[in-house]
Order: structure tokens, then C-alpha cells, then sequence
């Protein structure tokens, strides 16, 4: 009891930790890419030492404390309180199965770097709570009885939806190789072939990065919030420490979706040569693995955040199309591939790990390509078109 | 409105080629564009720490002065273009007969407001005679609105600060003559 | 019938009407550019910026004869059978070489030119002139010289269009302004010991087409684009000139005639031009107040002198003076013939509704010296007042009559509670202290005036009033012209137009409007029945409508 509290409290002051630099170091991005310098003027408090403006975060935070949290007259106060709420818990309880790194060697027997250890349905758990932060967003739109707003909602919906079946059809193919729902297992199958799952299907990694991308909502998916275009979407009314607790959510998203990436896709904790295998570790072994963990995680956050500044946002039909007639059928080709292997060359990722990369890529570019020739995403709106559609 | 109502103009999209369908080679361009500037050199000034370099201070346009004559008087004739071209209205002219024999008018009183002046430059472009001119003071600051509304005196003496660097920009009106060539 | 040709179109002159080829033109919308000639004045022909092409075509063969050499429009009569061109490329040439010809001596100075912006020479360059000149440009030398008190003379912007010359001797008939030297180095002067000084002088710098001559009370003071003319009339004399006002933001700086055949012709007088400062002077009556014998016991007035007299809200004034009228009784109305028909009319109103058998009169009509006639039949009147005519013929139809001197002894004799003087008059010396007392006499003394005056100092229920430039509505002049006029600017905060206060005291919705009270007037008055139609900008006369009723 003792142990899991601590373990809570340690998981949840690093994960607001790590959110509030992922913001200075978003804005910092943000400013490089286009050859600015970013915030660079707040260090220490009260003195003039300015640490290249590492103490943003908590003027950020304090800033945002003590704003005035406005309730508009119009808005549903009962689920307009609940909505932030309620999306800002189920990003928190996300962490309760992720696994930190391994196992920490202790007289009393290893303790797992995870919350809730030894949870069998890892997996299952992680996108029931996916499940629940959509409603946050849908609540806030609804409740806050503005239009903008409602859209925002409305397309957060269509768009979660739509992508989660991309989703879940990658994680099936990890659940075929890996053979358990449990984090710890993925990582496991991995680091003992020594084949991450992102050599073994390509194709399902590719499908996975997009949809967790369009599930946290960041660029080039965030038309929830699209300022431009609703003006903030969901959170329009939100002020003050409220849309503080969305925005922390949102980012718990981006961090949950990438350690997702890296436990079913890029190896966990493992590296070669570096990290060794199984249970019999000690202590270093186990800060080696946590500190591997954590280097994968801030390069996926990094990747996350150059995409950002890189492409530009997608029109709403655009995400439809990727999501029903791109994503879904390549998602199916991988299972497909996945279950044939599995099925019919079982051992082959142990025996022959270089033949099943280079087939795995080699099919995975035939789909790909295969898929650029069909084009579902080219445009079909003209004149013509539509007059034949309308008689 | 219908989608094939004749008054909408349909704008074919490009055509892409294979790696263009694939998007991923794009999306590699785009990241190694966004790459490069991560690192490239920054064009950030950090005011107050540096200041800006201005390039070209005759283009500039900051704080308006009032050029002097060669005899040291106001150049200004008070013809009042300036207030007249001004689109933000912040000029306040009272012209009067001058007190040199050689001059018809001269302003009694021009008055800027410099808060409600958008820089638009249009007054230096209006001035017959070349008397009043933006300059490349920037960092125009004050602690009251009356102190910002610059009267004739302060404008002259902004042309006496920034004359030495900054010269007048032609010599077209320098004449005794009112400035009429 | 005469039929006349201009630049192809036809047209046909009355059998009495005898036009010039520049009013002809106008007829069919063709502006003819011309500098020396002026309705008003005799034709010289010497700008020559007018020549156009001329011609005649035989009625019988119709064929059209034209002469080999331009003639100059403003001297060529428009006879049956004329044929002009005013649009050929030998008519542009022409007016382009004259306006070289101009600018050859003329500086280009426009900037500190107080005539810039409705400069002739600026316009016709625009319209006529070359692109490019040829001709080195002369430096302005500012040479001026005053020819009057309110004329100065800028001699290098002169074309010599001697308008100012002819006004001199032929309207005025005083012979001032000549033309002294020849050929290029003609200059306008006066002889030496005989300044410009008639009492029309202000004329000749409307008079000029350019900037040669300056009005010393508005030079330097404004750019001519910032300002707004308003129609107005001119409330000097009893003539009542047709004027513009040129005001920007609500305040006036000039005013200048405006043309009317039928009352001032082009001009008007250095009286009635340059007597206008009063309405910006620093002694306009502002705040209306009551004096109330309860407050003045203690000192509590709003503007804490202990007078009494605290300055109020508008509003709370025009509720009091209705409560304090409508109780007092009796009541005596002096009409101030600086009022508007519709003021007079209104006020009248609210009399006869107070009290059906108040008493109205006219207030005193200032007599200056005797009527002064010029040569040409302008003619500035004694009577320094606008509209007594309108004034007494209002008067008359809501019962008898009175002049302000029948008045005062019936103040006391009939025991008058209440009498109502307007005033506005700009002589500060319109009414004497003994008046002043004998109106005080009655209980109380509503006083609507412009400045302060023995008057002003006894009254109990004062109301700051508008001067003529505030004010809209109609004048009648000596000759039973009415003209009807709009306000050109504001009036001081704290003062409002006589109008308004008695739209608002009559319980009237909306704003006051001169218009709808006219109406009512001319439907009400025999005497105004002309003014039920449209009244254009030359007003109507009264009396034709008088002779047709008898």
C-alpha cells in the first residue's frame, strides 16, 4: 500500500514535471524552427539570474493560478467544472499501468517501475481511458454552450472515433507477436529477440504513430482546437486554472501516446548491448533501462514537435479520408501480414531476424505504394462530379 | 449558393507525382527543412540587451523632427499638408504671418501627437519644403500623454539630436524662399 | 426663339434672354474656364482664357460657317443661329498656352497661397493645363502690400484679370483699386493717401481668381479643404444677404456671399462679412438658470457663488419655466426680430397656450445712420435687424400687435406675472437699464439671450441662447423675401437654439425641426402661405402670393 502511494505520488509529480517543461521546450522548438530564440528571460525568482529561461514553467504556472477563472453565465456549471476534470484524471490514470523502466532489485524481492503492477489488461485499460478523455472534450464543448465550442467537440468526437480503429488495429499485431496484453510482456518479447516490433511491422508503426498523433490531437490533427478556425474550439470559455488542466491534459496525451510508441513499438527499455535481458539485473542495469526509457520518450516528443512546425493542419474530410480509407485498410494488410507470419513461420523473429525486417519493409512498401496508386485521399470535388451526384 | 454555381471559380489541385501520393518523402522534406532552422542562426534581438541595428536610417520611421534652415529657423512654412495627408490626424498647426521678411508663414504652434501617429510616413512625403521628417529614434517612451504630444520646440530638438547622423533627406527645399524653388 | 449650337448640342434661348457664349454654355453643362469676365461685372475679354470656337449656321441651307480665329466666349453673344466648340483640340491648345502663359509669372507658392484648394488658376491648370512646363521658375518673392484694412494684396500671384477694378468702379463706384504700369509689369494699386475702404470691400477677394488678394481677418487661418460651407443668412440688416458659412469643427472662419438674384446679387458687405466674432466671443451666455428665492437664502447654488442663480440641467430648466409660466397667469411675450419666423411662431404658440390672452410684441429693431446704396443698386439697410417683417406678421395673427414701448406701461397697469424677452441681438447695447427694470417688474422675467446685458442681470429664468450660425429656419427681409437657412455649426454646450427649447416646451417629440414648423406656419399665416412649398436656395417672395389673395 505504502509502496504503490509513493509510487503515485513520484509518477504524478514527474508527469506535471515533465509537462510543464514539455511546454518551455515546445515553445522553445517552436521559436528555433523559426529562427527565433524563445523564452529566454525568466530564471531564478527575485534575482536577475536568467538560467536561458528555465524558470517559464513556473511563472507559467503561477500566471495561470492566479488568473481569474471565469464562469460564463450561459455554460452548463455542473459539467462545465466536470469536463476539465474529468479529462485531466483519466490522462493521470493512463500512467497507473505504463511501466517506468524494469524492475528495481531490492532484498525483498524486485519492485516494478509501474503503478499498478502485474495489471494483466494493459492494454485494454490504457484505451478505456483514451475512451474517457474524448468525453472531457465533448463535455466542454457541449457545456460550454457556444458554437465554436460545440464544434470543436463535434469534430473532437468524429475525429477520436475515427482514428481509434487504426489505433487498435495496430496494437493487435503487437498483441499477436507478444502473445499477452501486459505492457511488461511487449516489452519483454522485445528485448529478448532483440527485434523491436517496429522492424518486425513496419506498417502497423506507421499506422500506430499516425493514429496516436490524431488520438493526442496534436499537429497536423488538432482541428478540435484549431484557433484559426473556432477559435480555441472545446476550450474557448475555459480561463484560468481550468484550461490549464486541459492543456496539462493534452500533453499527458502526447506523453501517454508516446510511451505507447516506444513500450509496443521501439523496444521499451532495451537496447543492445546495453541494457541486457530478463529479471536477474541489478540496480545500474536498472537505471540504464529507465534512463533508455526516458531517452526514446523525449526523442518521440521531440519528433511530435518538429511534425508540429513542419505540416500544415488537415481539412476536416482530409482527416476523415485518412482515417476510413487509408489508415483502416493498412491497418487490416498489417494484421493480415502480422497473422500469417505468426502463423505460418513461427520462430522466424528469433532464427531469421534480417529476412523478416527486409520482407516486413519490402511488403510494407508495396502497401504503401499500392496505396499512393489507388489515391482515395485525391480529390473528387469538381463540378462534374457533383452534378452527377446531385441528379 | 450550389457547388455548380457558375460564379464559383474551381482551382484544380496540383497533381502529385508517387512520392508525392506516398506523403512520406514530403513529410521527410518538411522535417529536415524544420531541421536545419532548429539550428540555424537566430535573428532574435534581444532588446534591451543589444540594440537594434537599423540599416538604412534614412527609410526609417520613427519620431518625427522639424528641420532647421540654414539659418536655424523652422523650415516649416505651415501649409498644413502634412495635417492634411495625415490619416491618423495627430497634427495640430496654427499658422501665422512670419516674422522674417524673407518668410510668408511659419507655424506659430505644431503640435504631434505622437501616440495617435501611426508612422505612416505620409507627412514627410507631403511636406513641400522638407521640414518635417521621420527619423530612426525608436524607443519613443513617456510617463504621461501630455508628455507625448511633442510641440514645435521638442521637434526641433529632435532635429538637433539627430542631425549630426542623420541628414536631412534633400537638399530640394533649402531655400530662403519659403522653400518655393 | 434663337437656336444655338454648343459642342453639338441644341438649345433654345428665350426671345428676352441675351446670354454671352460662357452662360450658354453652362446651359447645356459645358463649363467655359474664364478669369476677367463675372455676371456682375462689365466684359473685358482680356484673360483670354474663354476662346472657343465660333460660328453660324444658315437656317435655310443649314450649313455652318465657322470663323478662322477663336473668339473669346464671354464677349460673343449666343444669337440665332450660333454655332460654338468649346471641346477642339485648337480650343485646348488655346487655354493651354494661356495658362502657360500665367504660370510663367506666377509662383508656384500654392502651399502658403491662402487661395489654394479653390484656386482658379489651380483648377483650370489641372483640367486645361500642360504637363510639363517650359518656363524656368521665378522664386516667390512675397511682395505684398495692404490696399485697405481688410484687403492685402500678394503682387506676384496677380493675372491681371482687373475684376477688382471693375468691381471698384462700376459696383461700388469708389474707384479705389487701378491697374498702374504697362505690359509685364502691370501691378493693381491703390492711388497713395486713397486706400481700399468702401463698405463692400471684402468683395473683391471673393472677387479674385486667384490669390493675389488676401482678406487680412482670414489669412493664415485655415486651409480652405477643412473647412464646411453651410448656406446661411446674413442677419446685419434687414437686406439679409444670401451667405455661406465656412465653419470647421463648429467654428466658423469666414463668411462669404452667396449668389442671389433676388436679394444681394454676388456681394455683400464688410458689416455683415467680418461682424461674426461674437458668436466665439468668450461672453456668450452659457448654462441656463433659475433664480429661486428658497435656495438663495442659504447659498446651496450648484455653482457655489451664494447668487441663487445655480447653472442646471437643460432639462430640469425647461420643466421649471413651464411649471413656474403655467402657474404665474398673466403673461407678456417679447418677440426679438433676431428670431426666426418658426421661433416666433412657437413661442407664440406656447403663449396662447399658457395664457389665451397674452399679450405679444415686438422687440426693438435697431435704426444705424440711413439706408447706403452703391452705384449699382446694392444697397446695405439702416434697419440692423433680419426679420422684423416675419416677426410682426407672426405677431399680428395671435392678436394685437404691440411695439415694446406700448408694452411696458401695461406691465404694471394689467398686472403681467410673467414677461418672455428673446433677445440675440449682437449690439450689446440692445436694451437700456431703465427697460431692464420696468420689464422686472412683473413677477417673473424669462430672458432668452446671446450676452449678458442690464436685461440678462434682473431676469429670473434665464436661457443662454443661439447666434444666427446656430441656428435654422427662416428670415423675412425688408422686401418680403423669405429664405429659409440650416444651422452651419453647434451652439456652445449650455446654450440651445430658441427653437428647440420651444419644440420641447409645446411637448413636441423628437428633434426641432424648422421644416415641419414652416409647414405649419404657411398653412396657419396668409401672410406666409408662399413658404408652404419648397423654399429653394433664393427663398420666395411673400407678396406675390399676397397680391394674388387680393
Amino acid at each position: 500500500m505504502l509502496e504503490a502511494l509513493i509510487k503515485i505520488v513520484v509518477v504524478i509529480g514527474a508527469i506535471m514535471t515533465a509537462v510543464a517543461y514539455f511546454v518551455l521546450l515546445e515553445r522553445k522548438i517552436a521559436a528555433w524552427v523559426q529562427d527565433r530564440k524563445g523564452p529566454n528571460r525568466v530564471g531564478l525568482p527575485l534575482t536577475k539570474v536568467r538560467l536561458f529561461g528555465l524558470g517559464q514553467p513556473l511563472a507559467d504556472g503561477v500566471k495561470m493560478m492566479l488568473k481569474e477563472e471565469y464562469i460564463p453565465g450561459h455554460v452548463d456549471k455542473a459539467l462545465y467544472v466536470l469536463a476539465p476534470i474529468s479529462i485531466l484524471a483519466a490522462a493521470l490514470a493512463t500512467f497507473a499501468v505504463i511501466p517506468f523502466g524494469s524492475v528495481w532489485p531490492t532484498d525483498g524481492g524486485p519492485i516494478e517501475f509501474v503503478v499498478a503492477p502485474g495489471f494483466d489488461a494493459g492494454l485494454i485499460y490504457v484505451f478505456a481511458l483514451s475512451g474517457i478523455a474524448v468525453y472531457g472534450v465533448i463535455l466542454g464543448g457541449w457545456a460550454s454552450n457556444n458554437k465554436y465550442s460545440f464544434l470543436g467537440g463535434l469534430r473532437s468526437s468524429a475525429q477520436l472515433i475515427a482514428y481509434e480503429i487504426p489505433l487498435s488495429l495496430g496494437i493487435l499485431g503487437i498483441v499477436l507477436t507478444a502473445g499477452s496484453l501486459k505492457l511488461d510482456a511487449v516489452i519483454t518479447q522485445q528485448a529478448e529477440t532483440g527485434m523491436w516490433n517496429a522492424f518486425v511491422q513496419p506498417l502497423g508503426f506507421i499506422v500506430f504513430l499516425v493514429a496516436a498523433t490524431a488520438e493526442a490531437g496534436r499537429m497536423p490533427f488538432d482541428l478540435p482546437e484549431a484557433e484559426q478556425e473556432l477559435i480555441g474550439g472545446f476550450h474557448t470559455e475555459y480561463s484560468g486554472m481550468k484550461l490549464t488542466m486541459y492543456a496539462a491534459a493534452e500533453f499527458m496525451h502526447m506523453i501517454t501516446a508516446s510511451f505507447l510508441i516506444v513500450i509496443l513499438f521501439l523496444g521499451g527499455w532495451h537496447f543492445w548491448g546495453l541494457t541486457g535481458s530478463g529479471d536477474q539485473i541489478t540496480w545500474v542495469t536498472a537505471l540504464i533501462r529507465v534512463g533508455v526509457l526516458c531517452g526514446k520518450i523525449f526523442l518521440v516528443i521531440l519528433g511530435f514537435m518538429l511534425v508540429r512546425w513542419t505540416l500544415p493542419r488537415f481539412r476536416f474530410d482530409q482527416l476523415m479520408a485518412l482515417a476510413w480509407k487509408v489508415m483502416l485498410p493498412l491497418g487490416m494488410v498489417n494484421l493480415v501480414l502480422v497473422a500469417a507470419m505468426v502463423e505460418y513461420f513461427p520462430g522466424a523473429i528469433v532464427d531469421r531476424p534480417l529476412i523478416v525486417f527486409l520482407g516486413m519493409s519490402g511488403l510494407t512498401l508495396v502497401s504503401l505504394v499500392s496505396m499512393a496508386i489507388l489515391a482515395p485521399l485525391g480529390s473528387k470535388q469538381q463540378p462534374s462530379t457533383l452534378d452527377a451526384e446531385m441528379t | 449558393m450550389q457547388a455548380n454555381d457558375p460564379d464559383i471559380l474551381w482551382v484544380e489541385e496540383p497533381k502529385l507525382g508517387l512520392a508525392g501520393k506516398l506523403y512520406l518523402p514530403l513529410i521527410a522534406q518538411g522535417l529536415t527543412t524544420t531541421t536545419r532552422h532548429l539550428f540555424s542562426k537566430k535573428i532574435t534581438v534581444s532588446y534591451p540587451d543589444t540594440e537594434p541595428e537599423i540599416a538604412n536610417p534614412l527609410i526609417y520611421r520613427g519620431v518625427h523632427r522639424l528641420n532647421r534652415d540654414e539659418q536655424g529657423r523652422v523650415k516649416c512654412v505651415a501649409c498644413f499638408l502634412c495635417a492634411t495627408a495625415c490619416p491618423a490626424h495627430c497634427i495640430d498647426i496654427i499658422g501665422t504671418e512670419s516674422p522674417w521678411p524673407d518668410r510668408e508663414k511659419y507655424p506659430e504652434s505644431f503640435t504631434i501627437d505622437e501616440l495617435r501617429c501611426i508612422y505612416c510616413g505620409m507627412c514627410e512625403e507631403a511636406c513641400p519644403v522638407d521640414a518635417i521628417e521621420l527619423t530612426s529614434l525608436y524607443n519613443l517612451t513617456g510617463r504621461t500623454r501630455e508628455e507625448m504630444v511633442f510641440d514645435k520646440e521638442k521637434l526641433l530638438s529632435v532635429h538637433d539630436q539627430t542631425i549630426d547622423k542623420e541628414p536631412m533627406r534633400s537638399q530640394g527645399g533649402a531655400t530662403s524662399q519659403g522653400g518655393f524653388p | 426663339m434663337a437656336k444655338v449650337w454648343i459642342d453639338d448640342q441644341e438649345i433654345e434661348l428665350g426671345d428676352n434672354e441675351r446670354l454671352n457664349g460662357i452662360e450658354a454654355a453652362r446651359r447645356v453643362g459645358v463649363e467655359v474656364p474664364h478669369y476677367c469676365w463675372h455676371p456682375g461685372l462689365s466684359v473685358v475679354a482680356s484673360c483670354r482664357m474663354c476662346l472657343v470656337e465660333c460660328g453660324t449656321k444658315n437656317s435655310e441651307t443649314g450649313e455652318v460657317s465657322m470663323l478662322p480665329k477663336l473668339v473669346p466666349a464671354c464677349q460673343t453673344p449666343a444669337k440665332d443661329g450660333t454655332v460654338m466648340v468649346t471641346n477642339s483640340e485648337k480650343v485646348a491648345h488655346a487655354r493651354a498656352f494661356v495658362e502657360e502663359a500665367l504660370l510663367i509669372d506666377h509662383p508656384i507658392d500654392c502651399p502658403i497661397c491662402d487661395k489654394a484648394g479653390e484656386c482658379n488658376l489651380q483648377d483650370y491648370h489641372f483640367e486645361h493645363g500642360q504637363q510639363e512646363r517650359r518656363a524656368d521658375i521665378k522664386p516667390f518673392t512675397s511682395r505684398r502690400r495692404s490696399m485697405g484694412e481688410t484687403v492685402t494684396l500678394f503682387v506676384d500671384r496677380c493675372v491681371m484679370c482687373s475684376r477688382c477694378v471693375r468691381f471698384c468702379r462700376e459696383v461700388t463706384g469708389t474707384n479705389e483699386l487701378m491697374v498702374v504700369q504697362r505690359g509685364a509689369h502691370e501691378e493693381i494699386d491703390v492711388f497713395p493717401g486713397f486706400p481700399l475702404e468702401n463698405k463692400l470691400s471684402g468683395n473683391v477677394v471673393d472677387l479674385c481668381p486667384v490669390g493675389a488678394l488676401g482678406d487680412s481677418d482670414f489669412l493664415y487661418s485655415q486651409r480652405v479643404w477643412f473647412m464646411k460651407t453651410h448656406n446661411g443668412v446674413c442677419t446685419g440688416c434687414s437686406t439679409g444677404c444670401s451667405i455661406q458659412i465656412d465653419e470647421n469643427q463648429d467654428k466658423v472662419y469666414r463668411i462669404r456671399p452667396r449668389t442671389n438674384p433676388h436679394v444681394n446679387q454676388w456681394w455683400m458687405c464688410d458689416d455683415g462679412r467680418y461682424n461674426w466674432r461674437y458668436i466665439h466671443d468668450d461672453a456668450r451666455l452659457i448654462g441656463p438658470s433659475v433664480s429661486d428665492p428658497a435656495v438663495s437664502g442659504n447659498g446651496a447654488s450648484s455653482n457655489g457663488d451664494g447668487s441663487g442663480l445655480g447653472l442646471m440641467e437643460w432639462s430640469t430648466v425647461i420643466a421649471r419655466v413651464d411649471d413656474d409660466v403655467r402657474t404665474a397667469g398673466k403673461m407678456a411675450v417679447v418677440l426679438s426680430p433676431h428670431l426666426t419666423v418658426e421661433e416666433a411662431y412657437l413661442l407664440c404658440t406656447y403663449a396662447r397656450d399658457v395664457d389665451p390672452d397674452a399679450l405679444i410684441a415686438v422687440g426693438p429693431a435697431p435704426v444705424v445712420g440711413e439706408d447706403e446704396t452703391f452705384s449699382q443698386g446694392f444697397t446695405i439697410r439702416a434697419e440692423k435687424c433680419p426679420n422684423r417683417r416675419g416677426v410682426e406678421e407672426v405677431a399680428a395673427v395671435f392678436g394685437k400687435r404691440l411695439t415694446l414701448d406700448e408694452l411696458l406701461p401695461k406691465i404694471t397697469r394689467d398686472g403681467i406675472q410673467t414677461v418672455w424677452v428673446t433677445g440675440g441681438y449682437p449690439q450689446a447695447d440692445w436694451m437700456d437699464e431703465a427697460t431692464a427694470n420696468q420689464l422686472a417688474a412683473a413677477q417673473m422675467l424669462v430672458v432668452q439671450d446671446i450676452a449678458d446685458s442690464p436685461l440678462w442681470q434682473v431676469a429670473t429664468h434665464k436661457m443662454p441662447s443661439a447666434t444666427f450660425a446656430e441656428k435654422e429656419g427662416s428670415y423675412v427681409n425688408f422686401s418680403n423675401r423669405l429664405q429659409s437657412v440650416p444651422w452651419a455649426i453647434r451652439p456652445p454646450a449650455g446654450a440651445r437654439t430658441e427653437g428647440s427649447v420651444y419644440w420641447q416646451l409645446l411637448g413636441r417629440s423628437g428633434l426641432y425641426q424648422s421644416k415641419i414648423v414652416l409647414k405649419e406656419v404657411a398653412s396657419e399665416i396668409a401672410f406666409f402661405r408662399a413658404a408652404g412649398e419648397d423654399v429653394g436656395e433664393h427663398g420666395v417672395d411673400l407678396t406675390i402670393d399676397m397680391l394674388a389673395g387680393a
